[in-house]
């Protein structure tokens, strides 16, 4: 029988293993099976644990040292590492960042002793654990599937730019050995970032992230790749700065038993614990880097230039997730306080921004880049608001977000290695070209912000919020019609057709593509479909674990599911299924004639008509983007500066 | 059995009544440019003409939306009449109104594209308004149902007055009215030949014209819903406000989306924001 | 099927193109939509748009440009559909039949249902054209080949 800790052994290191194997080994046959046997086990692993439910689990000891010894020397090695980075870049701020974490650490460690505190069970997997780990396995490994065929792909059309060698891998020939080693290993340390309970082990798990981020954003080796790198790594170390603050403020001001999340969420909140509260706030802020809120939101858009699957790795399943994660883990801290309204606030206000943002993009990476940004901002949001329901909002729109997102990302990559361009525009009449990736894209971005997926948890958070913060709600209600905007101009250039054009079979797709892509959509079908399974079983026990006042949690269960919130779904599927048949009925390409394009009177063929020189001439459609009126460069130095006062702020109230 | 068979009675009754509502739009406008107009009858006439014709399509996607923004509008409507959960209805509404514009996206034609890009600014306009109007519904009631506001004694527009004045703002857009026609042009000879519908022809835009009446039915039964006791105050006002947007439609030249956007936005959600502080405030002084 | 031919009797939509018009009949035309005679009266509305229409109802002669344009339009409206020819030009090419550019009336390129003549037509008799060609649309059926 395999037990609780195996698996949560299996979970951490098992990726680790994964990874060196995938370095050693050096065909793309070997890396594959390794990639699938290890993405099949680590699912089952996740599975396990949803199985297994609640326990602790505190590791013994390695060769003579205790754990805690092992995770601070690390640290220090880790750091180490960052700083060299930093050097060899000439990077000012990495170097002063790196240098100030490793004072606050030093001094945590010598002088406050913390790095040999054992507040508890270094790990608690709980309900909210589980979902995590749930997401991380199975939607971690569907990507890294798919990453190694893609980045044989990609190195074949990038050959020229990765002649270059690094000072990591300093041997000539193939990166994807050291691309796939980067990719497993972050399944590794996202699991055990969700398992710790010790703040100062998931201290370290948070720099792993933010090194294997680093180290794919780069991959390329282009001077934009480095530049994006390091502006990732600076403002992931700026969070990481936060956070060891916040580990030496909770042991100098609290106590050694406040590096226990389980102890912090218990003891931390009330009155009178100021100095636990500014801890928390940074905390969060930490969380905000990593989940790339306004201001932070430079290195999550840079973070683009590398190959596809690492941003679908880093928008869904890992990496941001993180963020959102420690705060949503900490909202119990913050109930009832100013601290949590300013959350809620920050987050509606990133949400809103972004999603504007969005609508004047057309590369498809940035748009979604900007829709992920948005998205981790309503569950922001929805931490602050901070009521039962809320808190299930959020954790349901984390499941939902990473799958739907993953599987954009994952398709948009399959989109540019066929049709060379990542541009919305060029995408136009993806229908009839790619009809089997079509399909799928439109699962994906329906999933995003259609009902009965994404948008309606959205709309009751800000329902919920509507009660005392009409602010937030005023955010989350205008942000969400901004992202209808969006969403549907991408779709309506991919499913436009000329009239008449029949399309041909389905296109071919590699067996790793696929898996993944076709995975992901059922995923997000399947989802859809179960949403309510789905709450009773996984999202309410999580809610409920920390809302346990039984009044609170009735509440809860009757605004999730009672008649007020959620509503059944599978009538919508039953509907939808009903139009689709009915419209084959309706239509039959064959007895039905189509008539060319109304152009004004002269066409010269269905879509193109005849200029007054004789010519045929295409019109050429675009989207409305509204650059000049909504455009980027306009609208970011206004409200980085509006977020950084939040952030003012929300650090401050905590000190008032 | 007795939801069903209201589901089903309003299935069948609605057409007829939107048919008749538009048939009196057109006689109406008419009238106030001092002209006979068609007989009441009219839009059944153009429907079951249409029906009758040719049906040209470009391909099966564009079948399918127009299919999707039939059932959905009539979802909705179904879910209204059955006292369902107002935001619901709302999201189903969107859903419907999305699938109309991907309807238009889904043929490679300028004017049919330009119209779909202005639907998709008209949803922005008037989407936050209606979802205001349901949290205004939330925070006055307790709950989303419709049903529970029948029950209630004190009518809405007592305590939703400035809500009601933004609904009728977007009312206007939902209707297809000018100054916010920008879709689809209710006349002929304009810039955008008749926007999104401009790709649909025959049977298909006779579902359409069918899928308008609906709507109609469905946005003037949110304006009734303001007065539910006694329920014929409700008509009237209904009826009050279909024939306050006849008039702004015929003194009215069409404006642009910026204009649009930044009215509706302005004046929409500020007067549904005081109006939420105020309950708000009204129900924290109360305790 | 009584019903479905008396919608189409009563609900004719037009599609208004100029030839090579010299703008008169144009003008005509657009004076029956005026509140004088008011032509949504009988139904009839101005599309502007040939998917929509059912009465393709033109001005002037056609040239060898304008003779594309109208097949073309009038192959993209939908069955059931009746051509009217308004003016003198429309029917026979008129003052300008001579010219070297002009093929003659709209018949030379697309089957002619209605003539009506005038220079310029008056609205009374473009209306009484258009009632005509109501009774032509009502007989035709949608399964009917195209020229």
């Amino acid at each position: 029988m395999i037990t609780g800790k195996q698996l949560v052994s299996a979970a951490i290191w098992l990726p680790a293993a994964a990874a060196l194997l995938c370095y050693l080994w050096r065909s793309y046959k070997g890396r594959n099976l390794v990639v699938w046997a290890s993405g099949v086990v680590l699912a089952a692993c996740s599975i396990g644990l949803y199985l297994t439910g609640p326990f602790n689990y505190q590791p013994g000891e390695i060769a003579g040292l205790s754990w805690n010894t092992v995770i601070s020397t690390a640290d220090f090695a880790l750091l180490a590492l960052i700083l060299l980075i930093g050097i060899k870049r000439r990077h000012i701020l990495i170097i002063m960042l790196a240098l100030f974490q490793a004072a606050l650490l030093i001094y945590f460690d010598a002088v406050l002793g913390g790095g040999e505190l054992e507040p508890g069970p270094a790990f608690v997997i709980d309900h909210l654990s589980i979902i995590m780990a749930l997401v991380i396995n199975i939607v971690g490994s569907l990507i890294c599937i798919y990453g190694v065929k893609y980045i044989g792909e990609h190195e074949d059309q990038h050959s020229g730019q990765t002649s270059a060698t690094s000072w990591l891998s300093s041997h000539s020939g193939s990166r994807q050995p050291r691309f796939m080693f980067w990719l497993v290993i972050f399944l590794g340390a996202m699991n055990g970032l969700v398992f710790a309970d010790n703040l100062y082990w998931m201290y370290f798990f948070w720099e792993v992230t933010t090194f294997c981020s680093f180290q794919l954003i780069g991959h390329d080796l282009s001077e934009e790749a480095i530049a994006n790198a390091c502006r990732a790594l600076w403002i992931n170390s700026l969070g990481g700065t936060a956070f060891a603050l916040a580990l030496v403020v909770l042991v100098r001001y609290g106590g050694g038993d406040y590096l226990s999340i389980q102890y912090l969420l218990i003891h931390g909140a009330g009155p009178g614990m100021t100095m636990i509260m500014l801890a928390t706030a940074l905390l969060v802020l930490a969380g905000m880097t990593k989940s790339a809120q306004l201001p932070f939101q430079s290195w999550l858009l840079g973070a683009m230039v590398a190959p596809t699957p690492v941003s679908a790795l880093l928008h869904s399943s890992t990496m941001v997730k993180a963020g959102v994660y420690l705060i949503l883990r900490l909202a119990p801290v913050y109930i009832g306080t100013y601290l949590s309204d300013i959350i809620a606030i920050a987050g509606g206000f990133t949400f809103l921004v972004t999603s504007i943002l969005a609508v004047s993009q057309s590369n498809a990476k940035r748009v979604l880049a900007y829709s992920t940004i948005a998205n981790l901002g309503l569950i922001i949001a929805c931490a602050g608001i901070n009521t039962p329901a809320a808190i299930s909002a959020a954790i349901i729109l984390i499941i939902f977000h990473a799958v739907s997102k993953g599987l954009l990302f994952l398709c948009t990559g399959f989109v540019e290695h066929r049709i060379g361009s990542r541009n919305i525009e060029d995408m136009e009449g993806l229908a009839d070209r790619m009809p089997l990736t079509t399909i799928i894209f439109t699962v994906g971005i329906i999933s995003m912000f259609l009902p009965p997926f994404g948008m309606l948890v959205g709309k009751w958070a800000a329902l919920e919020a509507a009660a005392h913060l009409p602010l937030a709600a005023l955010f989350m209600v205008m942000g969400s019609a901004v992202t209808a905007l969006f969403w549907i101009k991408w779709l309506g250039r991919m499913l436009e057709g000329n009239p008449g054009e029949v399309q041909s079979g389905l296109e071919p797709m590699a067996i790793n593509y696929k898996a993944s892509l076709i995975g992901l959509a059922a995923g997000a079908v399947l989802l859809g479909i179960l949403v309510i399974p789905l709450i009773r079983s996984l999202v309410m026990p999580a809610v409920s674990q920390y809302y346990s006042s039984p009044g609170l949690n009735t509440a809860a269960q009757s605004i999730v599911i009672g008649n007020s919130g959620l509503f059944a779904v599978w009538p919508w599927f039953v509907l939808l299924l009903i139009i689709m048949v009915s419209a084959r009925l309706l239509y039959d390409p064959k007895k039905t004639k189509s008539a060319p394009v109304y152009l004004c009177g002269e066409n010269s063929s269905s879509t193109s008509y005849t200029s007054t020189g004789e010519q045929s001439i295409q019109p050429a459609l675009s989207s409305y983007y509204f650059d000049g009126f909504l455009g980027e460069a306009r609208w970011t130095p206004t409200v980085n500066s509006l977020a950084v006062l939040i952030i003012m702020v929300l650090l401050g109230v905590t000190v008032l | 059995m007795n939801e069903l068979l209201i589901a089903s009675l309003v299935i069948m009754a609605a057409p007829f009544l939107g048919g008749l509502l538009s048939g009196l739009d057109r006689v109406i406008s008419a009238r106030m440019q001092g002209r006979v107009g068609p007989p009441v009858l009219q839009p059944f006439y153009d429907v079951l003409k249409l029906l009758g014709k040719e049906s040209l399509a470009a391909n099966r996607r564009q079948v399918t939306w127009v299919l999707a923004y039939l059932g959905l509008i009539m979802a909705s409507l179904v879910l209204f009449s059955l006292g369902g959960d107002l935001l619901i209805i709302v999201f189903t509404m969107a859903f419907a109104a999305i699938a109309f514009v991907l309807g238009g996206f889904s043929v490679k034609s300028p004017y049919s594209h330009i119209g779909s890009q202005r639907e998709l600014l008209q949803m922005l306009a008037y989407e936050p308004v209606l979802i205001l109007l349901a949290v205004g519904l939330y925070l006055q009631n307790g709950s989303f149902l419709v049903r529970d506001l029948i029950n209630q004694g004190q009518p809405l527009l007592t305590s939703l007055p400035l809500v009601f004045i933004a609904l009728l703002i977007i009312l206007t857009i939902k209707m297809r009215k000018s100054p916010f026609d920008l879709s689809t042009s209710h006349h002929g000879h304009q810039e955008l030949v008749k926007g999104i519908t401009t790709e649909y022809s025959g049977p298909a835009l006779a579902l359409i014209e069918i899928t308008h009446w609906y709507e109609l039915v469905l946005v003037l039964g949110l304006v009734a819903m303001f007065w539910t006791s006694p329920w014929w105050i409700g008509i009237i006002l209904a009826f009050l406000a279909f024939f306050l947007e006849l008039i702004i439609d015929n003194c009215c030249a069409r404006l642009t989306w910026n204009y649009m956007l930044k009215f509706t936005w302005g004046s929409g959600l500020a007067l549904c924001l005081i109006n939420l502080g105020w309950i708000l405030a009204r129900g924290k002084g109360g305790f | 099927m009584g019903m479905m031919k008396k919608s189409r009797i009563k609900s004719p939509w037009l599609l208004h193109y100029d030839g090579s018009s010299c703008n008169g009949c144009d003008i005509e035309v657009l004076a029956c939509l005026t509140p004088v005679y008011d032509v949504e009266r009988f139904g009839i509305i101005n599309t502007g748009n040939p998917k929509h229409a059912d009465i393709l109802l033109i001005t002037g002669g056609v040239n060898q440009r304008a003779a594309r344009v109208v097949r073309n339009l009038y192959e993209q409206m939908p069955h059931p559909k009746v051509v009217v020819a308004v003016g003198a030009c429309a029917c026979s090419g008129g003052i300008f039949h001579d010219c070297y550019n002009m093929l003659g009336g709209i018949d030379k390129v697309i089957p002619v249902d209605v003539y009506v003549p005038g220079c310029a037509a008056r609205p009374e008799a473009i209306i009484d054209g258009v009632v005509q060609a109501l009774g032509l649309l009502a007989e035709k059926t949608n399964k009917e080949a195209a020229v």
